[in-house]
This record gives C-alpha cells, sequence and structure tokens, in this order.
C-alpha cells in the first residue's frame, strides 16, 4: 500500500461490553482507499463483532490497540460521527423500524449531515432516493413502506445497499451481504455496489462473506481469513479459491495444537 | 371536638363544597324545563350518595384522585348568558387568541363549534347541510329548539349519573356543550371540528357532548380541546354520548392538549347499532392528570368498533385510560389499539375489558395496549381483561410494557442520526400505526407536530 491506509486497525482487542468474553484477540488489518478487501472466516470467529467494533456499536467494547479511519482514531467517536464521517456499515442482521419509512429514514439521516441552516431539497432527495432504488432493481413503493417491517431476508440486504448507494461512504462494510440473497439479487446488489465504485473510485470496501460467489462478482484486491478473533492469513484473491477447496480445517487445527501447548 | 358531637352531625357528602353544591345545581335549573331541571335534582342526588372514587376500588387503583384533586379549591366557570339562546353567535374574532391559533391550524371542516371555559361561543355549519337537517348547535340552544331528541338520549342511556361520581356531577352542573344531528342517510364529507380552550386555573368546567346520527348517516367529529399552563389546577369534565343507530357510520376524534395543571376527566359511551360503524381515537397529550374512561357497546348486530388511542406522557403527567368493549348483539366486531409513549417521571395507567355478553355468538374482539419507555423514572401498568358469555367468539388481548430498544437506536445511528432525532423517529414510528389506522384529514398532521414538540421539549 503506498499512500497512507484509509483504515489502519492495528492490535485491536475487543469483548462484550461489562462481560468478561473477549471476543477480537488482537486483530490487525490495512485498508487503502479505493481498495476491496475481504475477510473470511468460519462461523463465531468475530467478524461481525470486527464490523460492530468499527462502526461503534455500544454492546462491544475495544479493549486494546486502535482502529484509525483517515488518520483519526474513531474509538472515540459515536455511532452518528462515524457514520458522518464516511463510514457505512451493511448490517448481517437489519434491524425492523416499524412505522418508520424507507424515504424519513434516508431523508433524516442526510438532514443530519447538513449545517445548522442549510436545507435538503426534497425534490433532490426524492430523484436519488428513486434512482438508486431503480439501480438496485427496488419497486418505488418500497420507498413509502416501514424500514425492513415484514420485508424478506433478500430485501433487507437489498435495502442495505440501498441505504449505502444513497448515504455513499467512504468505507462500505458489508456483512455477509450476500447470504440470503437469491442468485438474481446476488447479481443486481453487486452491480450495484460496482456502479457506485465507478462513481466514486475512492470508495472502500471491506467485505464479510462465507462464499467465492460474491467475490466472482465484486473482485477483492486482497482477502484475509479471520479465525478465533485473529486475522490469521492475508493474500490474494486466490486466498479465497483455496478456502473454497479445503475449509478452515487447517486453521482450526493449528488453533487446537496451540491450545493443546 | 367531642364524640357526641360526631354523632349527631352527619358528615357532609364528599365532593360538596361551597361553590359545588345543590345551590349551583338549581341556579343551572332554573330556567330550564322541568324534566331538565328534574334530571339535574336527581343527578346531584346520586352524586352525593356516590363517595368519591378511592384506590381501593379496582378501576381507579392507580389515579388517587383524594390526592391529585382539590374539589374545594375550585369554582364552577360561569354559564352561557341568558339570551345566549337566541344570539348565539360570535364572530371568530372575540375568542381567545390561543383557540383562534388552534383552529387556524384545522382543514376544512362542515362546521365549527368553539368553546371557551365550556360554553359555546361560536357555531357555524353549512347551509346546505342545514338544509338536509343536520343540527350542530349548542346544548342550551339545543334545549329550546329540540327538546324531544334531548329528552331522550341526554345523560339517559348513553352516561347515565349512576354510571359513577364524576358522571353525576356533570349530568347535575353542565353549562354547556355540543349537540350533533345527523338525520337518516345523510353524509357529512367533510368533518365537524369542535375547539374548546380552558382559560385559566381555579375552575371546574362542565360540559357535554351529544350525537345522534340516524340509520344510514354517515359524519366525523373532531374534538379538540387545548389551554395554556395553568398557575392552579383546573377541572375540565366532558362528558361525550354518540349514538349510531342502524348503519350509521361515526367517527369521534378526541384531542387533548391540556396545560400542566389541568385535571381532565373524560367519559365517553358509543352505542352502536346494527351494522354501524362507530370508530373512536383519543389522543391524551396535556394536563397533568387525564382519565378517560371510553365505553363501546355493540347493540346491534354486525356493530363494528375500532377503538384508538394514543399517548404521550412526560414530566409527571399522569394518564388513566379505562377501556371497555361491550359486545351484547351476536357478529359485531371491536378492535381497540392504545400506543403511549412515557419519558420523564410520567405514568400511564392503562385498562381495559372485552364483555361477551350471553348470546353475542359470532363476536370478535380485539384489545391491545403497547406502552414504550423513555425514562427509567417513566412507568406504564397495563392491565387488560377478558369476560366472555357466549360460545363461538374470537377474542384476544395483548398488552407490552418495553424499552427503546438499543440494536435500533444503533441502527440509525449508524447512518448518521444522532441520539435524540433516533429517539423521535423511533417513537413517531410506534405511535404512528395508531395514526395511519385513522386517516382523518388533517389529524395525522395536528396531533404528528404535537407529538414532535413534546419531543423537541422533553
Ligand atoms: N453480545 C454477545 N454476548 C455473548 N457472546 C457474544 C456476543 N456477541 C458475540 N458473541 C460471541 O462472539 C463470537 C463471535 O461472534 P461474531 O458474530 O463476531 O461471529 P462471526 O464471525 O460474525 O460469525 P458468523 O460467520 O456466524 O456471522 C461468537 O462466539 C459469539 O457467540
Ligand atoms: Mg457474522
Amino acid at each position: 500500500m503506498s499512500q497512507s491506509p484509509i483504515l489502519k486497525i492495528s492490535g485491536l482487542t475487543a469483548r462484550v461490553a461489562d462481560e468478561d468474553i473477549e471476543i477480537l484477540k488482537g486483530v490487525d488489518l490495512e485498508l487503502g482507499e479505493g481498495e476491496i478487501h475481504a475477510i473470511m472466516g468460519p462461523n463465531g470467529s468475530g467478524k461481525s463483532t470486527l464490523a460492530k467494533v468499527i462502526a461503534g456499536h455500544p454492546g462491544y467494547e475495544a479493549t486494546g490497540g486502535q482502529v484509525l479511519f483517515r488518520g483519526e482514531d474513531v474509538l472515540e467517536m459515536e455511532p452518528d460521527e462515524r457514520s458522518q464521517a464516511g463510514i457505512f456499515l451493511a448490517f448481517q442482521y437489519p434491524v425492523e423500524i416499524p412505522g418508520v419509512s424507507i424515504a424519513n429514514f434516508l431523508r433524516t439521516a442526510l438532514e443530519a449531515r447538513l449545517d445548522g441552516d442549510e436545507e435538503l431539497d426534497l425534490f433532490d432527495f426524492q430523484d436519488l432516493l428513486l434512482e438508486r432504488m431503480e439501480m438496485l432493481d427496488m419497486d418505488p413503493s418500497f420507498a413509502e413502506r416501514p424500514v425492513n417491517d415484514g420485508f424478506s431476508g433478500g430485501e433487507k440486504k437489498r435495502n442495505e445497499i440501498l441505504q449505502m448507494a444513497v448515504l455513499q461512504p467512504l468505507l462500505a462494510v458489508m456483512d455477509e451481504t450476500d447470504s440470503g440473497l437469491d442468485i438474481d439479487a446476488l447479481r443486481v446488489v453487486a452491480n450495484g455496489v460496482n456502479t457506485l465504485r465507478k462513481e466514486h473510485p475512492e470508495m472502500t470496501v471491506l467485505l464479510i462473506t462465507h462464499y467465492q460467489r460474491l467475490l466472482n462478482y465484486i473482485r477483492p484486491d486482497y482477502v484475509h481469513v479471520m479465525v478465533d478473533g485473529r486475522i490469521v492469513r492475508s493474500g490474494g484473491p486466490e486466498v479465497a479459491l483455496e478456502l473454497e477447496e479445503q475449509g478452515y480445517a487447517d486453521w482450526k487445527d493449528k488453533e487446537q495444537e496451540a491450545a493443546a501447548v | 371536638m367531642t364524640e357526641a358531637s360526631v354523632i349527631e352531625t352527619s358528615a357532609p357528602a364528599e365532593g360538596v363544597t361551597e361553590t359545588l353544591n345543590r345551590e349551583a345545581v338549581e341556579r343551572a335549573a332554573a330556567q330550564e324545563p322541568t324534566w331538565l331541571a328534574e334530571r339535574r335534582a336527581h343527578a346531584w342526588d346520586v352524586y352525593e350518595r356516590t363517595p368519591l372514587p378511592s384506590t381501593k376500588l379496582e378501576e381507579w387503583r392507580y389515579t388517587d384522585v383524594r390526592r391529585l384533586l382539590d374539589l374545594d379549591a375550585l369554582t364552577p366557570a360561569p354559564r352561557p348568558e341568558a339570551g345566549t339562546g337566541e344570539a348565539l353567535l360570535e364572530g371568530l374574532d372575540g375568542l381567545p387568541a390561543g383557540l383562534r391559533a388552534v383552529m387556524a391550524e384545522d382543514r376544512e371542516a362542515a362546521g365549527h363549534v368553539a368553546i371557551v371555559d365550556g360554553c359555546v361561543r361560536h357555531v357555524d355549519l353549512s347551509d346546505e347541510l342545514a338544509r338536509q337537517g343536520i343540527v350542530l348547535t349548542s346544548l342550551a340552544r339545543a334545549v329550546q329548539l329540540h327538546p324531544e331528541l334531548l329528552e331522550e338520549h341526554l345523560a339517559t342511556h348513553a352516561v347515565p349519573p349512576e354510571e359513577g361520581k364524576f358522571q353525576a356531577l356533570n349530568a347535575a352542573l353542565w353549562a354547556d356543550g355540543v349537540f350533533l344531528y345527523v338525520p337518516a342517510g345523510a353524509s357529512l364529507d367533510l368533518p365537524v371540528r369542535v375547539s374548546r380552550w380552558l382559560s385559566g386555573g381555579g375552575l371546574a368546567v362542565f360540559s357535554r357532548t351529544l350525537i345522534v346520527a340516524e340509520a344510514g348517516a354517515r359524519v366525523s367529529f373532531v374534538d379538540e380541546i387545548v389551554s395554556d399552563d395553568l398557575d392552579a389546577q383546573s377541572l375540565e369534565s366532558s362528558v361525550v354520548e354518540v349514538i349510531a343507530r342502524d348503519g350509521a357510520q361515526v367517527q369521534y376524534v378526541s384531542l387533548q392538549r391540556l396545560g400542566h395543571r389541568a385535571f381532565y376527566q373524560a367519559a365517553q359511551r358509543t352505542l352502536a347499532g346494527r351494522d354501524a360503524t362507530l370508530d373512536t381515537l383519543n389522543v391524551s397529550l396535556g394536563a397533568s392528570v387525564a382519565r378517560v374512561d371510553l365505553n363501546a357497546r355493540l347493540l346491534g348486530p354486525g356493530a363494528n368498533s375500532d377503538m384508538l388511542g394514543l399517548y404521550f406522557g412526560d414530566g409527571d403527567q399522569h394518564f388513566d385510560h379505562n377501556t371497555s368493549q361491550d359486545h351484547e348483539a351476536p357478529n359485531a366486531h371491536s378492535d381497540l389499539l392504545y400506543k403511549g409513549a412515557l419519558d420523564g417521571h410520567a405514568h400511564a395507567v392503562f385498562r381495559g375489558i372485552i364483555r361477551v355478553h350471553e348470546g353475542a355468538q359470532g363476536t370478535d374482539a380485539y384489545q391491545t395496549n403497547r406502552n414504550l419507555i423513555l425514562s427509567e423514572h417513566a412507568r406504564a401498568d397495563s392491565l387488560p381483561n377478558l369476560e366472555i358469555e357466549a360460545d363461538d367468539v374470537r377474542c384476544s388481548h395483548g398488552a407490552t410494557v418495553g424499552q427503546l430498544d438499543q440494536e435500533t437506536l444503533f441502527y440509525l445511528m449508524s447512518r448518521g442520526i444522532p441520539q435524540q432525532p433516533a429517539e423521535r423517529l423511533v417513537v413517531m414510528g410506534f405511535l404512528g400505526e395508531v395514526l395511519s389506522r385513522l386517516p382523518l384529514g388533517g389529524v395525522v398532521d395536528k396531533v404528528t407536530r404535537a407529538i414532535e414538540v413534546k419531543l423537541r421539549h422533553g
């Protein structure tokens, strides 16, 4: 990585807030501007926890190390401040908000980004929203539906990417956006992400996934393997292909050996 | 005082004061027809022999009237001046500015009534509706113009004085109110809007509303009450009687936005005939104490009542909603949804009962109360209940008291929305479900705005 990384995580340890459950055990990771990184790893290895710690989930507590976003320590920032600074998390399990429409939700999120005397142009907003929905092949009627309320699994995932497309972050962390999507939907969502990247080549993407399939559509520059709260291997796209063949057995064995010592 | 003298003196009846007494009732009845004077006197008898509700009564367990209401400090608001029966109308210009502001927010209406301290000060109804036989007038005037209708319906089969202490007091001392009559088959496309104003502290205001919709008639009625914060307690007592004959469709909406120190007491009863639809919405946002008793009686087969409620309390507000759904005929349907959010030290009580009477087969009755607690000092008590004496019925009831969900808050904040606006959004979404079920022109906007103002100041 030539220039200074947009996200630099070093020695990050984290636990469940107020409990003695350590989940991240020293994560090191650097993402350069405009790069695509993928994190893979067995269930329960801490991938979502890492994503949530980056976004500022109050249920987790960083106990050591650093997370620098564009050189700034984000661990001290509130989740809304991180979002406004340009961090976006597409949730593995998006939350339902009864009674709050997608349009109202996104309008509020954009308004929160304005200075005190600025006002959001509602026509521009409407245009942007409709254009992004079209890009993601979503029916315009979704704009008035309550956020995720009664959505199918795939619709929820698509809605995450819609929000990302409207908010246009500098860093998009996508936590298993591919799970729950059918083959066509996966292609639509991946195309959406690629279109956004064309519009904003500086956007950096961190994909968390279990499957090579997504990586065929959104091609990563780097693939990392997370096991038991640590990045145990980093490399090029070939790492994902190896995992597809061999699974995580190797790593788990090593872990057990380490534990046995 | 010696023991002997205690025995000799019969204790004065509870709630009889320097100004709330039999003389006041007699003054009210002085120029009225005999049937009404007798009705007031009877109501006062009932009042005197009914004790003030104590918290030992299940229905008043959480609302201690003896502690919360000081009747001795109240004076009845002045009655309508004699003669207003004829020359009732006043231009809107003479009304208090606060009341005019409330009316200015409103959209179109079929007619308006403006009320200050319980006395009607303005009425208008379009000529075209008047030609159809629709009557919208003050109760004081209706006593003269429509005695037969009032004699039949006023404080008789809907809310008789025997219903309780406050119902009796209101029936004895009511000063004025609204009378709406919609003849068979007549239909109002726009709502009738009533705007009430309470002008100050130390007052006891007794007002009634009587709505009669004949067979197949259609009308909606928005009843709003507002005041500034008061310098001393006032009692605003409101009795609402709504009668929907066979196949009539009636919506009654009450928006309560009284100021601090107001004690609001409302007794509402709806009577739905065969295949009639009689829906209600109660919005409680204001007053220090608000006690609303709503009894929906489904009297005819196929009758239908949606009962919606919404409350949002903060500071030290206390709301007590007491509802009942009486299914007295087969194949009727009622669906109640009351939702409230509570901040600060606010306390809300919801007590609801579905009673399916003998012979009411094929009843569909539902009842849901949901509370969202926003602060560690706020509290909600929810007591749903069922009493079923018929077979082949579908009934359900449910109650929840929950906190603001942390996962939801994080989701909103992760999109850049700061904590307070995020909380506002969740609360509006939570309460909005109620409003979306009754999309009456102007009401949704008005209530939404009022809640937003409260959320911002909280
Ligand atoms: N709030 C919590 N309380 C207790 N344990 C937790 C909590 N949050 C996470 N964990 C535990 O931490 C570990 C890591 O969880 P995490 O969700 O980060 O895994 P993951 O790598 O995303 O797994 P998956 O691939 O299944 O999504 C798991 O064992 C999980 O049970
Ligand atoms: Mg996960």
